[in-house]
């Protein structure tokens, strides 16, 4: 279970965080990124020493002044729910990418196949020497089309 | 992969840099080491009285906040008699 995917669940919760300026913040979480930054609503702000308070409607703490973040006892079952859902959904696409190994290489013998031929369209559009390479190569062969060669030209 | 995926779901001790130590179960962690800690209890060191042990319960705490994550065997760990030892507190970490 990812930290960041634990504080995303427990928004609307009431949670403590301490700073390390060892001030702390009690409230309700707002929001969050995925820096944790977050919004507190209806926060009382403690001093470090713990004998100053200040009540505010609410605040945004930038994510690197955090130490830890307290949170509610129940929030940690209701990640399992969304979060882990999707990294197990992960893990599996992840085994299939890596289980049919065989089917991804036939998949990928046409793929090299299509860039050589996109090789030969768009390399001469690299370098002169490219070029010249590519105008030595219209003389030669009639085949390629005139169209590509006018656009070398250019 | 990263050397704390086997410490999951076991007994962790965490040293932080403000020289705080938090034991409970390791939830989870991301690659910041930013943790999740399960059950989680302060124990608070002193050379007058034994460790105090305050329970806590579900922490995330940053990476940037942590010195040391240590496995604790909870088999040893629970024949500790907390109340009979006495250590000076860790100091923070200092820059």
């Amino acid at each position: 279970m990812l930290p960041l995917s634990l504080l995303k669940t427990a928004q609307s919760h009431p949670m403590l965080v301490e700073l390390k300026n060892g001030e702390t913040y009690n409230g309700h979480l707002v929001s969050c990124d995925s820096w944790m930054n977050i919004n507190l609503r209806d926060v009382i702000c403690t001093s470090k020493d713990g004998d100053r308070f200040w009540r505010m409607p609410e605040c945004f703490i930038r994510g690197s002044t955090i130490k830890y973040l307290r949170i509610p006892d129940e929030v940690i079952d209701m990640v399992k729910e969304d979060a882990q859902a999707k990294s197990r959904n992960r893990a599996e696409m992840n085994k299939n990418r890596g289980g049919n190994s065989s089917q991804n290489q036939n998949q990928r013998a046409p793929r090299s196949g299509n860039r050589n031929s996109f090789g030969i369209r768009s390399g001469p559009s690299g370098g002169g020497l490219g070029n010249g390479g590519m105008r030595a190569g219209n003389s030669g062969q009639g085949n390629r089309p005139p169209m590509q060669g006018n656009k070398l030209r250019k | 992969m990263s050397g704390l995926e086997s410490y999951i779901n076991h007994t962790v001790s965490i040293i932080t840099a403000d020289g705080r130590n938090f034991i409970g179960t390791l939830k989870g962690f991301d690659q910041t080491i930013n943790i999740i800690i399960d059950e989680c209890h302060e124990r608070v060191f002193s050379t007058t009285s034994g460790i105090e042990q305050i329970v806590l319960g579900l922490h995330i705490i940053r990476g940037d906040n942590i010195a040391v994550i240590g496995l604790i065997d909870d088999t040893v760990d629970s024949r500790l008699d907390l109340a009979n030892i006495r250590g000076e507190p860790l100091g923070p970490v200092v820059h």
